[in-house]
This record gives C-alpha cells, structure tokens and sequence, in this order.
C-alpha cells in the first residue's frame, strides 16, 4: 500500500446543489410564462351570443332541482354553477355550459344536493322583432332587454342584403331598443344575426381605449427620450467625476426608486401648488402631468443603467483617445457613446416599460379623465370599475403586446450590434 | 527629449516627490520598477492623464504641465492597449488625423504607410476582438504613431505576449525606433527586456528614479 495516493477524502456530489439551482429558477420562469399564457387562455376570443335577463332566481335547490319556465322553440344559454351539474328537459340533459332550444314549458336544473343554494344562470338569447330604418340610423326592436349600452359594439350579420355586415357602435338604447349608424340609407333587412363582439375587439374599437392607447403611446415615447437625455449625461458623471456630495446626490438618485410611486404623484401634485398658475394650469391634470409622473419614476431607472453602462467602459478609452487629441467631449461622442449603446438601448426599453405600466402617480396627478388623461393601465382600472373584468384583460393583453414589441425590436437591435 | 523637474505626485496615501528624469530626443529610455512603485502614474503625467502636484514637465523644447493630453504630442500605449471595442483596424489608425482634419487621401497614405510599418495590411478591416495579442499590440502602437508624436510612452507593451512574440515585438520596437527616431519612454519590470532594448536605463524605486547606465 505504499503507493497509494491520497484517499480517504471524497468531494460531494454537485448534483443537489445544480438541481436547487435549476428548481428555484425554473419555478420563477414556469410562473412567468404560466402567467402570461393564463391571460391569453382566459380571454374568450369567440364572440358571445346577445342575451336577455337572468331567469333563474336566487334561492335553494329542493329536492330534484329548481324548475325555470321556458318558451319552446327558444334559445337558451346555461351556466352551470358550482352546486349544479346540469340541466334537464323533455328533450334530454344537458351538462356544462352552452346554449340549446327548449323543447317543454319548463327545464330542471339538477341539483348536486337538495338544500343548497342555486348558483346556475339561465338568460334567454335575444330575438329580433323589429327592423326599422331612418336617415342612415337603423334602429332594432328585441324581445327582451338587451342589456346593452350606449357605446358597446355589437356585431351584425346578414347574409342576404348588404350594408348591414360588421362591428356596430350603438349611438343610443333603451330596455328593448338599439340604434346605430348605417353606411347607407335604404338598406333592408328581414332577419339580422346579433352578437357581442369579444373583448379585444371592443376594446380595439371603443373611442376611449383607441385614445389611451395613442396618449400611452406618445407620452411612454416622450418619457424614453427625455429620460435618456437626463439619464446619459447624469450617467456619465456619476461614472467619471469624483466630487464632494457625491453620496448625497447618489441617494437623490434612488429616491423616485424607493418612494411608493403614489407618493410621487402626491408629492408632484403638492409640489405643482406652488408653481406660476401658468404653469400648472398646463400641467396638473393635463396630458403633460401624464408625461412628467412617467418621467420621474422611468428616468430613474435609466440613470442606473446608464450609470453601470459607463462603469463598465474602462476610463482607459477615453485617457488614450485624449492622447490622440480629443478633448472631453470628442472622446466622450467618439470613444464612449458608440460602446454604450446596447445600454443606451437597454435603458430606453427599461424607461419605456416603466412608463407603460406607470399608474399610481398618473392616477394621482394627472387624473383619469378619459379622453384626457386616459393611458392604458388607466383603462384597465376604469373597466375593472365598471366591472368588466374581461374588457380589463383586454387592454391588459394591449399593454402585453406593446411591450413585447418593444422588447422584441430593442432586443433585435441589440443582437445586430452584437452580429455586425 | 523628455525631461522631468522635481514632480511630485500624489494618490490617496501614494506619493511620488521629486522626480528627474533626462532623455535626450531619440533616445529609448527604458524605466523600471516593481509593481506598484509608481511607474505607471510617472507615465500618465507625461502624457497629462494626471496632473503633477508639483514640479515641471517638458517634452522637446515645450513645458507641457499645464497642457491637456491633446497638445503634448504624445503617442500612448496603455497596459491593456484600450483598443476602441467598435472600431476597424483602419479607423483606430486613422483616429488621431481625423481629429486633426486632415484631407482623406492624406489619411489614407498614412494608414497605408503604418499598415506597412507594423504589418497590419491584411488586418485593416477587423474589429480588435478578432485580433490576437500581438495584432492588438501593433495596432495599439500604430495608433498611438499615426500623429507622428515626438514622444511615444509604453506602458509594458510585452507583458502579456508569449516568447516567441516577446522577441518579435523588440524587433519591432527596435525597428520602429530607429525608422521615426521617436523619444521612447517604456516602463517593464523585465530586466532582460529592459537590457535588450534600452539605450538608457531607469530604475524607479522608493519614491525615486535612479539611473544606471
């Protein structure tokens, strides 16, 4: 034995230590992809029959089920709730949800126990009883409320006459009435198919969402370009000079970071207060109070990248380009700028995200006016208001889309300059 | 000709007081030290990255102290070469005569003459990342040289090259001194480079420059 080497000490197995590594980060981007999809999934993309009031009412299930009275012949949607598993009539059972014709006088929900409460929702789609037309405005009569309102789309279709086909702004409605614009007079029609248009696409038409989606827009582009304006120079300096404060105003810089962002709307609001009336006339909610609460909170975080951007270009650039006969601000836009553009480009995408999503200070300091001062995440608060969860989704789906856009181009950009 | 008068330099709780130093124009001088004992920032203040707490600097028949890096007329050569990560071989050399305004072909004759000095001429086009060390190395010195300098400072110029490119590159700093008669300043803590190049021999150490010929 006495050429062994060394034994008796065994290192462990990385193993354990890799697969933590894989399940802690896996697990945070199975939830941020889950969660994306999930907003996708839920959406309902199909568009959804017109329905009447709820015919079910609220009490308890006895025995075999509650019986609802239905017209045969007519179509029905059901929903079945959490204490229901389905429903039954002369014509057979049905489970789940979906429409189907009443075939009897009655339909029976069936109860999952006797005793509990009714959950299921039975509505009765809307028929058409009356066409009229006058002065381009065509005006339908239902036979039962349609619970439409004014400014909802709804969507016509006919086979037979043409002018009528497409997504409808209803111009006025009452319990059985529904007007809205015809391209052309004279336009005849027996029988129309109705429905409701899905989320995306009333979202996409509705005159309030189209308006906040250009002032997101605009207002996220201006907040990148003012905030890198601000972000490269403070960068730069926060980099480059050593002076005295230095810590003081490194702290300024991360105070719209650490403040709740609603905290930064109050505080612009208050600070507004004491400004020239001129001014904030102008300003406080306005669209420009939109801008600068995006800007405060969206420039700091491009001060930070831009700031380790230019840490991470050596200073020995810029001392060799000065030997070469620069002064500061030719090394600066010869030597510097073209190495610190992927964090230019990263620090705008950053800015622009911020700006999107910004709400708090928004809400605060410029108001949700709508036409006004109306941005996306404004929207998706004002339909969530309304209690239309699904229109909120929509605009949520907007906001997804811009932002993987952005995302998407700024990345490409980004790669080109690696690929060159 | 570079001649350094009583400099002192300080950095933080480093400090460098009374500095001499005397190079006649064409020479190659080489300076010498351990790591740490200051080389680099002697070098810097030459080139007027560093301001001198005291004392004169005059390169050729100018005091420089007070002039920035730009007006010295001094090709620099750092440690690390510093190439611009996003330029061409060809604008790296063309750099310092852009700045100067000079006409393209005028330019263009330059690069050429360079390119053919060091060996670039196949390299002109490249970016520095898809250089080797001793690509890097020659562009690094064209550069600094494309302005005609009347003083040229290395800062360890073959530390990080291999022996077979280590006597390569004292051919070339051998040839491109005696070609241009620039005034070379170049400091190592490699005697032997030191004994195979220089003409005059520095040594810095304990806060002052000793001269052994």
């Amino acid at each position: 034995m006495s050429d062994s080497g060394p034994v008796g000490f065994r290192v462990a197995s990385d193993k354990p230590f890799l697969i933590g590594l894989g399940v802690l980060g896996g697990s945070y981007l199975l939830i941020i992809v889950a969660m994306v999809l999930a907003d996708l999934v839920f959406l309902n993309y199909a568009d959804q029959p017109l329905l009447g009031n709820e015919m079910v009412k609220q009490g308890r299930h006895v025995d075999s089920g509650v019986t609802v009275a239905t017209e045969k012949g007519r179509r029905y949607f059901f929903r079945a709730g959490k204490n229901e598993t389905g429903l039954r009539s002369s014509g057979g059972a049905m489970f789940g949800t979906g429409l189907f014709t009443a075939t009897d006088d009655e339909v029976t929900l069936l109860a999952v126990e006797s005793g509990r409460p009714v959950t299921a929702s039975l509505r009765p789609e809307v028929r058409l009883s009356g066409i009229a037309v006058t002065n381009n405005v065509a005006t339908l009569t239902t036979d039962e409320p349609h619970g439409l309102l004014w400014g909802e789309f709804i969507r016509v279709s006919d086979a037979d006459a043409a002018g009528w086909d497409g997504v409808r702004e209803i111009a006025d409605t009452t319990l059985h009435q529904i007007s809205f614009a015809l391209d052309s007079d004279g336009a005849q029609a027996v029988s129309l198919g109705l429905s409701k248009p899905n989320p995306l696409v009333q979202a996409l038409r509705s005159r309030d969402i189209r308006f906040s989606i250009k002032l997101s827009l605009i207002s996220c582009t201006l907040t990148t370009l003012f905030s890198l304006w601000v972000a490269v120079p403070i960068g730069y300096v926060m980099s480059r000079f050593q002076f005295r404060g230095k810590a003081v105003i490194d702290t300024l810089l991360d105070i719209p970071i650490v403040l709740p962002p609603l905290v930064v709307g109050l505080s612009l609001l208050i600070l507004f207060r004491y400004m020239p009336e001129w001014l904030s006339d102008f300003v406080v909610y306005k669209w420009p109070a939109v801008v600068l609460a995006q800007f405060m909170v969206a420039c700091a975080f491009a001060v930070r990248t831009m700031r380790v951007t230019f840490d991470q270009i050596p200073q020995r650039f810029e001392q060799v380009a000065l030997t070469l006969g620069c002064n500061r601000r030719q090394a600066f836009w010869r030597v510097i700028m073209p190495q610190a553009k992927g964090g230019l480009l990263a620090a705008g995408t950053l800015a622009w995200a911020r700006a999107l999503g910004e709400f708090g200070p928004i809400l605060v300091f410029a108001g949700a006016t709508r036409q006004k001062t109306e941005v996306l995440p404004t929207s998706a608060f004002l339909e969530l208001q309304a209690g239309r969860t699904e229109g909120m989704l929509a605009v949520s789906l907007i906001m997804i889309a811009a932002a993987a856009v952005v995302f998407i181009v700024a990345r490409t950009l980004g790669m080109k300059r690696i690929f060159a | 000709m570079i001649r350094l008068e009583n400099i002192m330099l300080r950095q933080g709780d480093f400090e460098l007081r009374d500095i001499q130093l005397e190079l006649a124009a064409g020479e190659y001088g080489v300076l010498m030290g351990r790591s740490g004992c200051g080389k680099t920032t002697l070098l810097e203040a030459v080139c007027g990255l560093r301001t001198v707490a005291a004392g004169r600097i005059i390169l050729g028949d100018r005091d420089v102290t007070a002039l920035p890096p730009a007006e010295r007329g001094v090709g620099y050569v750092p440690q690390d070469r510093a190439l611009f990560p996003t330029q061409p071989v060809r604008e790296q050399l063309a750099f310092a005569l852009v700045l100067r305004s000079l006409g393209q072909s005028e330019i263009a004759a330059r690069v050429e003459e360079l390119a053919e000095l060091l060996g670039l001429g196949a390299l002109l086009d490249r970016l520095p990342d898809k250089l080797s060390g001793g690509e890097a190395q020659r562009v690094a010195l064209g550069r600094a040289l494309a302005h005609r300098p009347s003083v040229l400072c290395l800062d360890e110029p073959l530390s990080a090259l291999d022996e077979e490119l280590h006597d390569e590159m004292c051919q070339l700093l051998e040839r491109i001194h005696s070609e241009t008669g620039v005034t070379v300043l170049h400091i190592t803590h490699s005697p032997s480079e030191a004994k195979r190049l220089a003409g005059c021999h520095y040594r810095l150490a304990n806060g002052r420059i000793e001269s052994d010929e």
